[in-house]
């Protein structure tokens, strides 16, 4: 190609793509969610007088940044096939062995979690103690607490990933609520046990940590499960982040004889509730099934329950796939989650008597429990 | 806007192309500055009209200097004229700095005025005064205010340089032409400005953010954040650089080369005379000569010198940082100018490191704005408080950004450009290379779509300038 032609085809390839991707851009129809991201796109922003003349420090609300900034990038044609692009030539090209501290691990996806931070350890601490304090330790009541590691403590540092000492980390913990009885399920969990492309774990495989849980409170876990598929496939909250491509996955769920017999009260929004929420299923991220998405609280009645225990499980979203796996073991669960509510409003009414309360945390939430009141 | 950004290349250029092309001669400029104009105005269109005035004065302080030329009242307007502008940017860049200073100074408490700076005002302010300094000196002064008005606030240049001056481009906004060449050519300097930019020099910054944000700092981290941060300050800078030129090119201007590999320097005088040219070119000629230049006694040749670098380093951002590392390369230019000169031009290696190494410094300095934290990391290269080596954070990072430094490192000297001149001389090997040339402005564009759809830090260097 002589010099002449290589100018004319630069500039005729250049303007087909600038051209081509701008009347692309303008005609095709805008989509109503970005499933790999679970989210929707930026919507066209506001075009008012008022939004274009936000200059100074309030330039940020102005319909030109948020035009540049979320509507133009949400919405550009093909963005997930360039978004798989910018992945493929971060892991291929530059040889980067993350995206934004997410790796992927043969077809597991996992997040670094390299840093301790011990002043989140002692918010976590400081707020698990107000409630020991406030509602337990007068009525002599002994609370349990167990905690969950993500991924990253089987993936990050066998595999050369930037890792905390999650033992160092587990102790810590523990050492500031050392009021609380631990319940060790970290032994019994492995890599497996997690979604590939979530920070959650799977329903499918915690029939063990359930038992571990109940036995370790004192019961005697032994029940009896349907294993149940989800219809729809499942994409977590890495597929759209990891660096390379992950395969959906598919939900898995444990039913019985006594979970159709129970009732959930979403205290939230003051009706009731489900378990497994079908609607819920079908929505952004199936994961918000089990027992209905982020709900500060919640309970769970069950009149066939092998005792008349009761449960209080202060928990973040780890715990809304293990509880149902709890039920046949107490006549009521009090499910609440302190990071949406404060547990003065959350714990009215709660009957602590003859109770048995556990504190369920992730690693995640824990070292980073700014949220937690 | 920015260059690096959907809405620039998708939306923007698109329509620029279009309505410039389609009009005839005589409305260009008008079509040129109209374009201009809502590019600018996209930042925030109060300072739109801010430029606007400061183009209007320009261009009367123009026709006044012609109107009275050879007379004392020439003189007068300039000075007027220059005092006017330079107004403009004291008061929006310099003001705070100045009350902030002077509460330290007295112990009183004059509240912050909180005035934000108007994106490139450093960069027209000097275009304007260049403007009507030349006209003082003898260019014609442009009657035709859309023409002033279009070389001020042409955009490919208005938020990151280079500094046109008026002189450099007064024909071509008279009379240009316009081909499929220059087009061509323009094109291929666009898009890999476009790629220094998004690939290299923002994926430097975020390698110099990880260092500056970990826990456990150590020699090996404080050299990856000198280094990323030169790095990145280059690439970004060089690479606004290309795509002005680019653009330029494509719209029939020539606007001189602001870059030329300024690494590769073997001291500071040489990497002043690669690095950002046309500011170093505009003090020379608009400060520097008219103070004496070297042609005066030595006290005032050191007052002239160490004049020039206080304004470069204010002129990048009203802190002390950059006054500070301005004043630093003053002080290596004289050193050198008086002993060492002789010397870095007699070696190859140590000069390289010398120079290396001073940048590097400069940048840290440059890049931090607390002194202290800024001599915390200078100390840090060497190892002071007793720091490790390495950590197993440092490896990673090291590790997961090795090709882009790499890259970054390779793409800071000439040696690619030279393979490519050495690989196409032959006639055959040159129609191979213009194929492949093709591909990979086809394939770049493509990458640096993907990776500004899926943004995760698109960082803008000039908000301070």
């Amino acid at each position: 190609m002589s010099t002449k032609s290589k100018n004319i085809v630069v500039c005729v390839s250049m303007a087909i793509i600038v051209f081509g991707f701008c009347v692309l851009f303008l005609l095709l129809p805008k989509g109503a969610f970005l499933d790999s991201e679970r989210r929707e796109p930026a919507r066209f922003p506001a075009l008012t007088l008022e939004s274009v003349m936000k200059d100074g420090l309030e330039y940020g609300d102005s319909f030109m940044k948020q035009f540049d900034d979320n509507y133009t990038p949400d919405n550009f044609p093909f963005r997930e096939a360039f978004r798989k692009i910018k992945s493929w030539v971060g892991a291929n090209v530059f040889l980067q062995k993350d995206k934004d501290g997410v790796y992927v691990v043969d077809g597991v996806a996992a997040e670094m979690q390299e840093t301790i931070d011990e002043s989140s350890i002692a918010h976590a601490a400081d707020r698990i103690t107000f409630v020991y304090e406030q509602y337990l330790k007068d009525k002599g009541i002994k609370p349990y607490i167990s905690i969950i590691p993500d991924k990253g403590y089987w993936l990050s540092e066998q595999n050369g990933y930037l890792s905390m000492d999650y033992d160092v980390f587990i102790e810590k913990m523990l050492d500031s609520v050392d009021f609380a009885e631990y319940i060790n399920i970290k032994d019994s969990l492995e890599a497996g046990d997690y979604y590939k492309s979530d920070t959650h774990w799977n329903q499918e495989y915690l029939l063990d940590i359930a038992k571990l849980l109940v036995d370790g409170m004192g019961g005697d876990h032994n029940s009896v499960y349907v294993k149940n598929e989800l219809d729809v496939p499942f994409y977590g909250v890495y597929a759209g982040r990891a660096p390379k491509p992950l395969a959906s996955e598919t939900i898995t769920y444990y039913t019985n004889e006594n979970m159709a017999n129970v009732t959930v009260f979403n205290y939230e929004k003051n009706r009731p509730g489900a378990i497994y929420d079908m609607e819920l299923a079908h929505g952004k991220d199936a994961y918000d099934m089990f027992l209905g998405g982020e709900v500060s609280k919640l309970t769970i009645e069950n009149p066939n329950a092998k005792t008349d225990k009761e449960l209080v499980i202060f928990r973040d979203s780890f715990g809304r796939s293990i509880i149902p796996l709890l039920i046949d073991d107490y006549a009521k669960i009090t499910v609440v989650d302190t990071r949406y509510q404060v547990p003065q409003i959350l714990l009215m009414g709660v009957d602590f008597e003859k109770a048995d309360v556990l504190f369920l945390y992730s690693t995640i939430v824990l070292n980073a429990s700014a949220e937690m009141k | 806007m920015l260059f690096s950004s959907i809405s620039f290349l998708y939306f923007f250029i698109p329509a620029m192309l279009i309505l410039y092309f389609a009009v005839p001669f005589k409305l260009k400029n008008t079509v040129l500055l109209a374009f201009s104009l809502f590019f600018y105005a996209w930042g925030g269109v109060t300072y739109a009209l801010f430029m606007v005035i400061a183009i209007l004065l320009g261009y009367i302080f123009g026709l006044l200097i012609e109107k009275f030329r050879g007379k004392k009242n020439a003189k007068l307007f300039v000075s007027l004229g220059v005092a006017t502008i330079i107004s403009f940017m004291l008061y929006f860049k310099y003001t705070d700095f100045f009350i902030d200073n002077f509460n330290k100074v007295t112990g009183l408490s004059v509240p912050l005025q909180k005035i934000v700076l108007p994106i490139g005002i450093s960069f027209y302010t000097f275009q304007i005064i260049s403007y009507v300094v030349d006209v003082y000196r003898g260019e014609k002064a442009q009657k035709n205010p859309i023409n002033l008005a279009a070389y001020v606030a042409m955009f490919p240049q208005l938020i990151a340089g280079p500094i046109v001056r008026y002189c450099d481009v007064a024909r071509e906004l008279e009379t240009r032409t316009h081909s499929i060449t220059e087009a061509g050519e323009g094109t291929r300097r666009f898009i890999l400005g476009l790629a220094k930019k998004v690939l290299i020099a923002n994926s430097m910054y975020d390698l110099s953010e990880l260092m500056y944000a970990a826990d456990e700092k150590t020699v090996l981290l404080y050299w990856l954040y000198g280094i990323s941060t030169s790095l990145y300050i280059y690439f970004d800078f060089s690479g606004y650089s290309d795509m002005a030129i680019g653009l330029g090119k494509i719209f029939g201007f020539h606007f001189l080369e602001n870059f030329n590999y300024p690494f590769i320097s073997r001291s500071a005088t040489e990497f002043w005379r690669r690095w950002h040219m046309s500011l170093g070119s505009w003090f020379r000629d608009y400060l520097y000569i008219p103070l004496g230049g070297n042609r005066v006694p030595k006290w005032r040749w050191f007052i002239n010198i160490f004049a020039v670098w206080l304004f470069t380093g204010f002129w990048h951002g009203a802190a002390w940082n950059f006054i500070l590392w301005g004043l630093f390369f003053g002080v290596l230019l004289v050193i050198e100018k008086f002993w060492l000169l002789k010397y870095l031009e007699k070696s190859q290696v140590f000069s390289r490191i010398y120079i290396l190494l001073a940048v590097i410094v400069s940048f840290i300095v440059f890049q931090i704005p607390t002194l202290g934290e800024a001599f915390t990391y200078i100390g840090g290269l060497f190892g002071a408080g007793g720091i490790s080596f390495a950590s197993a954070e440092t490896l990673y990072y090291l590790r997961s950004y090795a090709v882009l430094l790499i890259a970054a490192l390779v793409g800071s000297t000439p040696l690619i450009k030279k393979l490519a001149i050495r690989f196409s001389q032959s006639e055959k090997s040159a129609k191979v290379s213009n194929v492949l040339e093709v591909i990979m402005l086809v394939v770049l564009l493509v990458v640096v779509t993907a990776f500004l759809v899926d943004s995760s830090s698109n960082p803008f260097l000039y908000f301070r300038f």
